[in-house]
């Protein structure tokens, strides 16, 4: 399911058979992927399934078997000078919280090279975060609105988001996600986003990679995901012939019957009832539960 | 140097209370007390003290506060170091100073220079002040008694001997304690609070198993309990000190520290601080394969 040849410039992460183990269970199961540069990337799985641990494989956090690169270093290796061209976001709430937002930003300027405190407070600008509030006195949206604020002001070229907007209202992180597009995402940047609400960042995104049980089980463009997979609301007549073609998921919804088909001719579909390309919510699910007894 | 100068700064806002507001509070209560007992005649000098007895008591009091001063400081470390090493995982902030381009040595190893350059600057700069309130008190009193009050340049010089000896005594007591503090640091990284009793604990039981399985070998309470009672303490004994102060006309630094130097086992010395660096090194290689947020 993989659709890896989609693009000639050199990936900016790569891995091969990436494995972890934490004791004697094996967490993840020797992932193989690259990530080319100037996409943006949805890395989707259940709770357990191996997301952060793979982000924290890439991001140099925890070592691991296989081998990964990142922008052509080995993460766990180079973690510390990765850092100057990698930002990420791991938890809404990881700012130091006995500093204030000017001594947050003037320590920052001192630590990281490619952080512009200019654009940070640029960035704060129009918000409620004032530079000499205390970030333990910050609202989670705040602190959040302000993490997003010192990751977009480094010049990094790949940012890396572990569920940056759990535990805000949806007025935050339609906010966010909309910050992150319109002023930090360039041609050069790469994007990795991992976050259980999907539906959210559907819009933003331009390939999905889905993890399960510690195994890649999907991971191809999003252009792609359109011509491949289709959603059918059967016809009550012609049911038994749909399910007939094979469909990787079927599920009844208040009175239809919804199908989720791999790799079939949609027009052949569209005379058994209503097609459409399945939300990423969908394929998750229809993904997630083949297979599963 | 910038980025270690940011970090050693970190650590002052981080831990600011214990080193400057802390002091500060005792430093009014001393003026209180001092200015109180003045204006109380609550100090009696005793004129069959030596020539300069203003002078021998102003000497006696900074010496004698200075030495609480170093007190304060070691066991203020103590605590900082207990806790600093093991900070970053204080609301889930450990993420984000993994997000900078420090490596986790630099991290430890800013916070193991804060504790023996800028920390003890604050303190000697509250001995400093407690000088000028001894020097204030010793004065005012010995006006009110009719005492011969010493010249601004005999307190002067007494304090530049006295300020001598204290800032190379308690550099040397630092390094010479350092291996303790960095003891305290890697049993924080690994088990944060509990750090504290472990530190005392593990050598303890270690000390007692040696006695227990080598009954009646080697020194009095065993190798490393008289090991370790003898690296706990640092120079010439109080008696000989105390000694050399009284016998003295004014206090002379030069032969006090030429006693201290003397006294210090520089091979231990030496080898204390090797051991620090591998503590601090041993810490820094747990913490990197540390992602607890």
């Amino acid at each position: 399911m993989n659709d890896l040849a989609q693009s000639t410039a050199a990936p900016i992460i790569t891995a091969r058979g990436l494995r972890k183990r934490f004791g004697n269970a094996e967490i993840l199961h020797g992932l193989d992927f690259d990530i080319p540069p100037g996409r943006i990337y949805g890395l989707v799985g259940h709770n357990g399934a191996g997301k952060t641990t793979t982000l924290n494989a890439i991001l140099g956090l925890t070592s691991y078997e296989g081998t990964v690169r990142v922008l052509g270093e080995d993460p766990f290796e180079k973690r510390a000078r990765l850092m100057q061209n990698v930002a990420f976001i791991s938890d809404v709430a990881s700012l130091p919280r006995f500093l204030r937002v000017r001594e947050l930003f003037a320590l920052l300027t001192n630590i990281h090279p490619n952080f512009s405190q200019e654009k940070a407070r640029g960035f704060l600008d129009g918000t409620d975060v004032k530079m000499e509030a205390r970030i333990r006195n910050l609202s989670k949206g705040m602190i959040a609105q302000l993490h997003l604020a010192v990751v977009m002001a480094i010049d990094a070229r790949l940012l890396v988001l572990d569920e940056p907007t759990l535990g805000l209202d949806i007025t935050y992180r339609k906010r966010f996600y909309r910050r992150l597009l319109e002023d930090y995402m360039t041609e050069e940047r790469t994007l990795l986003i991992t976050t259980h609400q999907v539906d959210e960042i559907e819009f933003m995104l331009s390939d999905i990679m889905f993890i399960r049980d510690g195994a890649l089980v999907l991971h191809m463009q999003m252009e792609t995901v359109s011509t491949r997979y289709t959603q059918l609301i059967a016809d009550p007549a012609r049911l038994a012939e749909a399910q007939a073609i094979g469909p990787i998921y079927q599920e009844t919804r208040f009175g239809q019957t919804a199908m989720v088909f791999d790799g079939v001719d949609r027009e052949r579909l569209a005379t058994l009832g209503a097609v459409s390309t399945p939300t990423l919510s969908d394929l998750f699910v229809a993904l997630m539960q083949r297979g599963e007894k | 140097m910038k980025t270690l100068t940011a970090l050693i700064r970190r650590e002052y806002l981080e831990h600011r209370g214990a080193f400057l507001y802390a002091p500060t509070l005792i430093l009014v209560v001393l003026l209180i007390i001092t200015a109180s007992g003045v204006a109380f005649g609550r100090f009696q000098l005793d004129e069959r003290m030596a020539l300069l007895p203003a002078l021998k008591v102003f000497e006696f009091g900074t010496l004698a506060l200075s030495a609480l001063w170093a007190l304060y400081l070691m066991a203020a470390l103590f605590f900082y170091y207990a806790d600093a090493f093991s900070a970053d995982l204080r609301n889930n902030a450990m993420l984000f100073w993994k997000s900078m381009p420090v490596s986790d040595f630099g991290i430890l190893a800013s916070k193991m220079l804060a504790g023996l350059s800028l920390f003890p600057l604050l303190i000697l700069a509250a001995m400093l002040l407690t000088a000028l309130i001894v020097f204030g008190g010793t004065s005012l009193s010995a006006l009110t008694l009719g005492i011969p009050v010493p010249s601004l340049f005999a307190y002067l010089s007494s304090l530049v001997q006295i300020g001598s000896f204290v800032v190379v005594g308690v550099a040397l007591a630092l390094l010479w304690y350092a291996p303790f503090f960095a003891w305290v640091g890697l049993l924080s990284t690994l088990f944060r609070r509990w750090s504290i009793p472990l530190a005392f604990l593990i050598p303890g039981l270690a000390g007692l198993a040696e006695n227990l399985l080598f009954r009646n070998a080697g020194p009095d309470g065993g190798y490393l309990l008289s090991y370790l009672r003898h690296r706990l303490q640092f120079g010439d004994n109080r008696m000989e000190f105390g000694e050399g102060f009284l016998t003295a006309g004014p206090f002379a630094a030069g032969p006090m520290l030429g006693r201290l130097v003397a006294s210090i086992d520089w091979a231990q010395f030496a080898g204390g601080l090797i051991v620090a660096a591998l503590l601090v090194l041993a810490a820094s290689a747990y913490r990197r394969r540390s992602v607890a947020a």
